[in-house]
């Protein structure tokens, strides 16, 4: 159906007002991949997650999202993507099992077949003890695992995950790795994550793309990134590609 | 250890000024030099003019000088819920577990907490006092011809009557977020309690405003004796009527003192006792009865254990995932306090209104015999598009931005959502219209006939408001929070509409009429005279389904739309 391309851009652009928020995006994300998406705060991470979700309409441009039209195929492709938002929204009066099979009935599952991969999901993810707690007790961290639950639950081809891992703890972040990891070489499916975290991107990602004031600044595979900008790993790459200079005096005038 | 309070009173004055935190020091000088004017030389000023032009003056004293007493103890009675309940109904919506943390992690006494709130409070409640009162007073100034004596008195003693009240308010509103705040499901109860809170002082206000002239007649003003607001209303009654200037005689006093009971001492005694207690009780009990705990946090962990028969049953219907939406939908709803409480709301007002409204009926139809059945058609329609209104459209569909996110980026996932949210509304409503039906078949003295009739009118009438609520959120979706400006919005434009959408085809009969339009005379001409009411019940039934219909048609369009 499509030709091993899971996300393909062309010259997406967003505009809020006067902020640019992306501009000319053109981006290609096989299948199977692993893409991270990198970039300082405000760069626009975030707007292209929810314009290829189909949240939202872009200003200009076009984008096919697995092999599917975005601008006339929105429920197609809601269909068979999974999307973790940036902050947990998750209903407070609804158990974690409650909760992921609203989730499940929202993209048309239900049954014996769902609950079974809910219990699994919630136990690799070391919630089943807390399963049929109402969710407005959990921790931010634990509220994060029942939403990344949730993104997998339908099966998805294509999974966005936006900051997945910005309020898990070491071991939560490890298994989230694992299961990006699993899922993508097993099933095939392709991950499209925001993250802030470079040694997270390094660890799971094969593609990276860095995004500065709405514009694609850099592409490409981890290594090839490294090597280009000569630098001994992720996190110096994006500091020489973005520009992070720590200026001391400027961090100690303010006193 | 004193400055504690003092940073407390700023912050609270901080916040209840924010809006104008530019120059705030000078706005507030501004405004209360304005309002100043305003009390002693705009207000009388302006108030002299008005009624001058409406009515000769002569005529207003006397009706002024009759109603003083009972219009002035109204006064207070608003004055008394506006600075009352209404802060104490919104702090409670509010709680505030987060302030109390910082506060208790500054090791902060209660009573520096009473204080300092108290304190931070007044400016702006006493600037909105000094607004408010004196057109009120103005007039009855002019029409007493009372002597500035006489005025300042007055004016003290409202000032004492409002810092008592502030302080009461103040009091237990601390009080109870110290209380909630132990409590392990605080912040839902508070959220409950301080909708009821709203409830129970609207349905007074209901009370006085239908009621007043039975009451009179029945118990005489006596009733009124017993409110704190009272005494400071007769106190300025009677420094009115002692320091005028018009020469009332002995007689007039003694008409005042027949309708007032107390005298001038009692009265003023009552006012200062009540002041007292409610400061030394405040004073008194802060450290003791109350304190802040470190406790806010424990919020309790509620497990969920087996579904009900009901959602159990839903399930076996309606197999397949809509049935878990439908059931998703309703644990959503019931397992929130302020729903519940919204219910209750809608409830208390449908049973209330229409047995307000029926002693109306029979006071005006005692002479037409009988009970008029279009009355009752639209006290009962009113009555439901009451309940439907009042429990729905206060209930977002959804707690953040994010969940909607969550919920759009699945396959027609907001349709979906709102077509189940719908349903569990309608589920919902089953039972909520048993209760006004019985309520006001009981109160007409109906019929079988009648209790089917209201129950089938009813229901379909919840659902039409029901309908319309989910569309007017759906266009101006808000998230749980009950005192943005959408919720607001929202709760007063289904209202309105559901009600006016219902009486739109008397209303419109009856105005036809007036202009010479055969409305009236063709329905008569198709169902009957006896007919009429229930011609009219259908044509409002489908109205408010065809609107309530064409705005959830087109909220749920917009809330699909991916956002441009
Ligand atoms: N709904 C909106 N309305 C107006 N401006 C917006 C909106 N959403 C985002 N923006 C603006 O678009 C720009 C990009 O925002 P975006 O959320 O995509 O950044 P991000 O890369 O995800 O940042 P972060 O790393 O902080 O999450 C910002 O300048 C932001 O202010
Ligand atoms: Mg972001």
């Amino acid at each position: 159906m499509y030709n091993g391309v899971s996300i393909e851009t062309q010259k997406l652009n967003k505009q809020f007002g006067p902020v640019h928020a992306v501009r000319n995006l053109t981006l290609q994300v096989r299948e199977g991949s692993r893409f991270g998406f990198l970039g300082p705060n405000g760069a626009g991470k975030t707007t292209t997650v929810r314009i290829l979700s189909g949240l939202m309409k872009p200003s200009s441009g076009t984008a096919t999202v697995c092999g599917l039209p975005l601008a006339s195929k929105r429920n197609e492709i809601k269909a068979i993507t999974g999307l973790l938002p940036e902050t947990p929204g998750l209903y407070s009066k609804l158990s974690a099992v409650e909760f992921l099979e609203f989730i499940g009935a929202l993209n048309g599952r239900n049954g014996k077949a769902l609950n079974g991969r809910i219990d699994r999901l919630l136990a690799i993810l070391g919630l089943e003890s807390r399963q049929d707690d109402l969710l407005e007790s959990y921790s931010s961290g634990m509220k994060q695992k029942v939403l990344i639950a949730s993104t997998i639950l339908h099966e998805p081809k294509l999974v966005f995950l936006d900051e997945p891992t910005a309020r898990l703890d070491p071991s939560a972040s490890a298994i989230v790795k694992e299961l990006i990891g699993i899922l993508a070489e097993s099933t095939g499916t392709t991950f499209f994550i925001c993250t802030h975290q470079t040694s997270f991107a390094e660890d799971v990602c094969d593609q990276i793309g860095i995004i500065n004031e709405g514009q694609l600044v850099a592409l490409g595979p981890v290594e090839e990134l490294i090597e280009t900008s000569k630098a001994k790993d992720l996190e110096n790459a994006y500091l020489q590609i973005v520009g992070g200079k720590v200026d001391r005096e400027a961090l100690l005038a303010w006193r | 250890m004193a400055s504690k309070w003092y940073s407390i009173a700023k912050a609270e004055y901080q916040v209840s000024t924010s809006s104008m935190r530019k120059s705030r020091t000078r706005n507030m000088i501004l405004l209360l030099a304005f309002g100043l004017v305003w009390a002693i030389f705009l207000a009388p000023f302006m108030i002299g003019t008005i009624t001058g032009l409406i009515l000769p003056f002569e005529f207003l004293q006397i009706l002024l000088v009759t109603i003083l007493p009972g219009f002035m103890r109204a006064v207070m009675f608003f004055l008394w819920m506006m600075i009352l309940i209404i802060p104490l109904s919104r702090a409670l919506q509010e709680i505030k577990i987060g302030q109390w943390e910082i506060l208790l992690s500054n090791d902060v006494r209660t009573r520096d907490i009473l204080i300092g709130s108290f304190l931070g409070k007044l400016p702006i409640y006493g600037l909105l006092v000094l607004y408010l009162a004196p057109p009120f007073f103005a007039l009855f100034f002019l029409a007493f011809e009372v002597t500035l004596i006489g005025q300042i008195l007055i004016y003290l003693t409202l000032f004492i009557a409002v810092l008592s009240t502030i302080w009461l308010s103040n009091l237990i509103t601390v009080a109870i977020q110290a209380k909630l705040g132990e409590s392990p499901r605080g912040k839902d109860i508070a959220n409950g309690v301080g909708i009821l809170l709203a409830i129970v002082s609207i349905i007074p206000m209901y009370g006085i405003m239908f009621f007043s002239l039975q009451f009179s007649a029945i118990l005489g003003l006596n009733v009124f004796l017993i409110f704190p607001f009272t005494w400071p209303a007769d106190v300025i009654s009677w420094i009115t009527i002692l320091f005028s200037q018009i020469g009332l005689t002995s007689n007039h006093i003694l008409i005042f003192q027949q309708t007032l009971q107390f005298d001038i001492n009692i009265s003023t005694t009552l006012l200062s006792l009540f002041a007292a207690v409610c400061i030394i009780i405040g004073l008194a009990s802060a450290d003791r009865i109350f304190t802040y705990n470190i406790g806010a946090r424990t919020e309790q962990i509620t497990t969920i254990k087996g579904e009900n028969v009901i959602l159990r049953g839903i399930r076996k219907v309606a197999s397949g995932s809509f049935g878990t939406l439908l059931v998703t939908c309703l644990k959503d709803f019931f397992r929130k306090a302020s729903n519940l409480s919204r219910i209750a709301y809608g409830i208390i007002l449908a049973i209330v209104l229409p047995f307000i409204m029926t002693q109306m009926i029979l006071i005006v139809g005692r002479d037409s015999g009988g009970v008029d059945m279009m009355m009752v058609v639209m006290i009962s329609g009113i009555s439901m598009a009451l309940i439907g209104s009042f429990a729905f459209s206060g209930t977002a569909f959804m707690e953040s931005k994010d969940q909607l996110w969550i919920i759009q980026s699945t396959p027609s996932g907001t349709t979906r959502y709102v077509k189940a949210r719908l349903i569990a509304g309608f589920l919902i409503a089953l039972p909520l219209c048993i209760i006004p039906a019985l309520a006001i078949t009981i109160i007409i003295t109906g019929t079988l006939a009648t209790l089917g009739f209201l129950l089938i009118y009813g229901y379909i009438i919840i659902c039409g408001a029901i309908m319309f609520s989910t569309g007017v959120t759906a266009l101006n979706p808000y998230y749980e929070d009950t005192k943005s400006p959408e919720h607001q919005m929202n709760v007063m434009v289904t209202t309105m509409g559901v009600e006016f959408t219902i009486l739109a085809p008397i209303m419109i009969s009856l105005f036809g009429d007036i202009l010479g339009l055969p409305f009236w005379d063709i329905i008569r001409s198709i169902a009957g005279s006896a007919g009429m009411p229930f011609a009219f019940a259908i044509i409002g039934m489908v109205a408010l389904l065809i609107v309530g219909g064409g705005a959830l048609l087109i909220g749920t369009r917009r809330l699909a739309q991916p956002e441009v």
